[in-house]
């Protein structure tokens, strides 16, 4: 005999709460326990730690420093995104792998964009240790009350503004996330979360921060930036997947996302560098190959660096060799 | 630096430089969670006693935070603005199992307290001193204290001293938990 609605619900609800009560139940103690191997051995070493970033043969050259942390070189001006360089995310997580390069090989840094507060995007302590290295940071809107006085500028910019200065522009595009630092906040930070779009001289670069998969966000995206050089797209965290979606995509979701943008190349990020989930050290970029091939993807569309790896895009074009003027021109340009 | 803030794609003119207030204000789950007691250990007069205290901030400034922002909280005080630098005029109802009835074990304590930030702006490491005023079983004294705090100021360790003699809670350690 089947009990009647009003019982069922209440079934239904304690179901649900004990079923999301295991499996977060779960997901810490196994986050927990990896955080706790970490926390007892040092990051893996990056075998080649580049210490001169600034490429004379480079237009548009990435650097992936780890997680969401990318150096952006775009002909003269240097972008950097959401900057870790500490040895823990909110004091818990510990970092599995050493930043891809000294902070004190930094270049001058023109604009750092900050995607949104979690502790794994906007390291104060990483802020701190860069400080002197950085001139502008941009947070997403409501996101100045968690950078706390610098010695840069830091300004807020609302979706689909952008901030500008001199050719170099970079504005907010939607994405789908949570924009919240300690929890509770979450009912007033409801507009700290944003993707980045970099311009500079007929250049595009796409940062989606960390996002879940809306088609709509980036197909708006591309409509306004419709000629997207790279794209660094987060392909992590995976699993549990049931929890995950709702804020982060996986690597099948994260090419869909490439395609919607219509860019020419992406870079995977946020992957392989903190504890943050169930996932494997490698499943994200294991599994981002399958897709590559499902997708008919090769590794010029999807170029995977390691953490310390940098890619050039656009390479500087070789400069013509000058033909000698003729000796009629000569005599034409004379006083 | 020459920039501006501009309406994008389209409008390239114009600037402005926006600092947005967050909208704070008091909801369940914040009130929810300022329930939670902070347990103590009292020493005094040759015994000890166990108690549980809460916290109320009925104003905060914070000099930690954003300059472009208001440094001013009510009741509501985000972690990074307290534990970043901060002084705040604090009531903490207090419950100390003393000998006697229920108005010798309980007590409001008025205090001001500052906060400063030791690693990561506050966030990691942070410390306090302040004073406040106690009566304990019809003895009222000034008391100092000093605290210690991690995570956020989620939890820390304070130490609260009353100098005078015969006080029924002459030294009180707080393993402090706090919320928002």
């Amino acid at each position: 005999m089947r009990a009647p609605s009003t019982l069922r619900r209440p079934r239904l609800a304690i179901a649900a709460l004990t079923f999301l009560a295991t499996t977060s139940c779960v997901t810490a103690s196994k986050m927990a326990g990896r955080n706790m191997v970490a926390l007892v051995s040092a990051p893996r070493e990056v075998q080649t730690r580049i210490t001169h970033p600034q490429r004379p043969d480079a237009r548009l050259a990435v650097l992936w420093i780890g997680h969401a942390t990318t150096l952006v070189q775009m002909d003269d001006k240097f972008i950097m995104t959401d900057p870790v360089f500490t040895g823990s995310v909110g004091q818990l997580s510990k970092r599995l792998v050493e930043p891809g390069i000294d902070p004190n090989f930094l270049p001058i840094v023109d604009v750092t964009v900050i995607s949104h507060m979690h502790f794994d995007h906007l390291s104060l302590g990483s802020l701190d240790l860069v400080e002197p290295k950085l001139r502008q940071v941009l947070v997403p809107k409501g996101g100045l009350i968690y950078v706390p006085n610098y010695r840069f500028e830091t300004d807020e910019v609302a979706m689909w503004r952008s901030w500008q200065s001199g050719d170099l522009k970079v504005t907010a595009v939607p994405v789908e996330h949570v924009g919240f630092r300690y929890g509770i906040d979450a009912t007033w930070m409801t507009t700290t979360f944003t993707g980045w779009v970099f311009e500079y001289h007929g250049m595009t670069v796409y940062f989606g921060g960390d996002t879940a998969y809306v088609a709509e966000n980036f197909k708006k995206t591309a409509a306004r930036f419709p000629h997207i050089d790279v794209a660094l797209l987060p392909i992590a965290p995976i699993n549990p997947r049931g929890f995950m979606k709702r804020t982060h995509v996986d690597p099948k979701e994260a090419v869909q996302a490439f395609l919607d943008l219509g860019a020419k190349v992406m870079i995977p990020i946020h992957f392989d560098t903190f504890v943050n989930s169930e996932d494997e050290p490698g499943e994200a970029r294991h599994v981002l190959e399958g897709v590559m091939k499902e997708r008919g993807l090769g590794a010029d569309r999807v170029q995977i660096l390691a953490i310390g790896e940098q890619r050039v895009l656009i390479p500087v074009a070789p400069i013509a060799p000058v033909a000698p003027p003729a000796a009629e021109a000569l005599v034409r340009s004379g006083p | 630096m020459a920039a501006c803030l501009v309406l994008a794609p389209t409008t390239a003119s114009g600037s402005e430089t926006k600092a947005t207030e967050p909208a704070i204000a008091p909801t369940v789950a914040w009130i929810a969670t300022q329930f939670i007691p902070s347990p103590e250990v009292a020493a005094g007069a040759g015994h000890t006693h166990a108690g549980l205290r809460w916290q109320v901030t009925p104003l905060l400034y914070s000099w930690g935070i954003n300059r472009k922002l208001s440094p001013w909280r009510v009741l509501v005080a985000e972690p990074l603005s307290r534990q970043s630098g901060s002084i705040e005029a604090f009531l903490s109802p207090e419950f100390i199992d003393v000998d006697g009835d229920a108005t010798d074990k309980w007590l409001l304590r008025p205090g001001l307290r500052a906060y400063f930030p030791i690693l990561q702006h506050g966030e990691y490491l942070s410390m306090s001193v302040g004073s406040s005023y106690q009566n304990v079983q019809g003895r009222g004294s000034a008391a100092f204290e000093g605290g210690l705090y991690v995570l956020y100021g989620l939890f820390g360790v304070q130490v609260t001293y009353a100098p005078l003699p015969h006080q029924p809670a002459g030294t009180i350690v707080t393993l402090r938990f706090r919320y928002f």
